[in-house]
């Protein structure tokens, strides 16, 4: 019986979900800027400097967007908590 | 630039005017430009040696610090874990044992080079002990518990394994890791550590150090879809040395014929929700062929290979869904017996096999649910709750859980609930509460049959924890 409420529990979970991608993820790419390309230390200058949002036309962005980018830019940063996984 | 246009507004000047000019005051204009030519070239001269200058210092300095960054083989990460439980037991026969101020201690010191484009080592050493205790726990040097385990001060391999990557360039890139594997802190441990993943299997089937190999096939170029990946594995449960055998200067072969080594082959598929790229499906299925009764026990007159194991596993997790700082798993686990009828006589004069006496085989299951919402600025505020199930003859490879109980090898039902606070990216505090309630005994034990709990076993375990963890 408890075998069964499992299956119940995993068709909830999977019905529940739906398409939908990082929102930060899909910025980074319009701008085509790679995360892993800076250091977390080094996307913060960038943030803070107008001149270099500009570059980046990171500028073009609403002020939430950019926050929704930075966010993930900083966690995704060469220098950040990366999973340990083999051969990936 | 500015001569040559003056140069043109006198001409100019002097055109409009309609005055002829002299031939001396030409020549003499001319001979004052070629001048200026002459000067504007100079400081033409120096200013490109300037710049120069400037490069080659620049191009030196960048290099000096390129050489430093290169000459810097082995990168450091440091992980500090603190843990005070307090804990209560209850046995079957109505008495209670507290177990307070249970202080810990866990040190990671993380190693990682890129050797090359395609080769990769990571390592990890690791000490696990309790605040002001010289206890070295009896199992602390069985290979699947080492770091692993509150014991003494002694530092351990816990990882140590190179990543070769290769058909890189082609449809079906490929990845060979050989060593001390990721296999313990697996999916979905990391919501409660606020980690990104840190192992490649599932919690809920295997926790502990593991000697291996895996070959990684990367599918996602095949198939057009992120993150899918297929995985073979072997390891090596158990390696039978014998030190009756002892030829230069290493103990080498077996002189037993009848110990077997406990080899474990797996193939694991990885891949994710559509559109979900922090998600993770997994599906996995392996087998122990020869497991041995007691890995620490060497009188092999008594000690055996009982039987083999399969054993089945299927996950989901998925990380802010949404954006919303919501974190869910679901995790199930199936596993079987084969046992060989040999038996193992424990220090209690019980024989015992293969989860039971050896005449049957036998099956089990677990699943494990649980999810994490983080709110507060930068959500640096979490709650979390995490549930397991287990059945009677559930067992996997969770023995080198970091986690104080084992919860996940429970046969029985047990609830955790907690809240973390967030200090910064790599620092944060988890106050919490579990509650393990034993339908069965032999938890987490693959000799024996599980019973229900009479007498001094142990019927439920409650504790309230608080833990800092501290990643760099």
């Amino acid at each position: 019986m408890k075998n069964n409420y499992f299956f119940i529990l995993l068709f909830v979970f999977t019905a529940m979900l739906h398409a939908h991608s990082s929102k930060g993820a899909m910025l980074a790419k319009e701008l085509k800027l790679d995360a892993a390309s800076k250091a977390i230390i080094q996307w913060e200058r960038v943030f803070r400097s107008q001149h270099k949002k500009k570059r980046y036309h990171i500028d073009t962005l609403s002020t939430e967007d950019q926050q929704i980018l930075k966010e993930y830019l900083i966690d995704h940063a060469i220098d950040s908590d990366h999973p340990m996984i083999a051969g990936a | 630039m500015l001569k040559v246009l003056l140069f043109f507004l006198c001409t100019s000047v002097v055109f409009a005017s309609n005055e002829t000019p002299t031939i001396q005051t030409l020549e003499k204009q001319i001979q004052e430009l070629q001048k200026e030519i002459k000067t504007l070239q100079k400081g033409h001269q120096s200013l490109h040696k300037q710049t120069q200058d400037n490069y080659n210092e620049l191009y030196d300095f960048t290099e000096s610090v390129e050489t430093k960054v290169l000459e810097d083989k082995m990168k450091f990460s440091l992980g500090l874990k603190f843990g005070d439980d307090f804990i209560d037991k209850t046995y079957a026969d109505g008495t209670h044992i507290h177990s307070n101020n249970m202080l810990t201690t866990k040190f990671m010191l993380g190693l990682h080079a890129d050797i090359t484009q395609n080769l990769k080592f990571h390592g990890r050493l690791s000490m696990y002990k309790y605040w002001g205790s010289s206890l070295t726990h009896p199992y602390s040097y069985y290979d699947n518990m080492q770091g692993r385990v509150p014991s003494n001060s002694a530092l351990y391999v816990e990882r140590a394994y190179i990543d070769y990557f290769f058909f890189q360039d082609t449809s079906l890139p490929m990845a060979l890791t050989i060593g001390r594997q990721p296999s313990t802190d697996g999916p979905s441990h990391q919501f409660k550590e606020n980690l990104t993943r840190k192992a490649t299997y599932s919690a809920l089937l295997y926790d502990g150090v593991a000697d291996g190999a895996v070959l990684t096939c990367n599918l996602s170029k095949l198939f057009h879809y992120n993150k899918t990946y297929l995985r073979f594995g072997y390891s090596k449960g158990f390696g039978y040395v014998n030190s009756d055998t002892y030829v230069g200067n290493a103990y080498i072969g077996a002189s037993n014929d009848d110990i077997k080594d406990t080899n474990v082959y797996g193939i694991f598929f990885d891949t994710t929700l559509a559109n979900m790229p922090n998600s993770l499906i997994q599906i996995s299925y392996s087998q122990m062929k020869d497991i041995i009764a007691n890995p620490l026990d060497t009188n092999y007159t008594n000690n055996k290979n009982i039987g083999d194991m399969q054993l089945f596993g299927a996950m989901l997790e998925v990380t802010n869904f949404q954006e919303k700082n919501i974190d869910f798993f679901i995790h199930y686990g199936y596993n079987k017996s084969d046992p060989n009828t040999q038996t193992y006589q424990d220090p209690n004069g019980n024989n015992l096999d293969l989860l039971g006496d050896g005449t049957e085989a036998k099956s089990g299951y677990a699943y494990w649910i649980g999810g994490r919402y983080g709110f507060g600025e930068k959500a640096h505020y979490k709650i979390g709750y995490e549930y397991n199930h287990g059945s009677k003859n559930w067992v996997s490879l969770t023995q080198g859980s970091y986690d104080l109980y084992n919860k996940l090898s429970t046969r029985g039902d047990t609830s955790e609930v907690y809240g973390m606070y967030v200090a910064n990216r790599y620092l944060n505090f988890r106050l919490g509460y579990i509650n393990i309630k034993y339908d069965y005994t032999g938890s987490g034990w693959f000799i024996g049959e599980g019973r229900k709990p009479t007498g001094q076993d142990l019927e439920k375990l409650q504790a309230v924890y608080l833990k800092m963890n501290m990643a760099y």
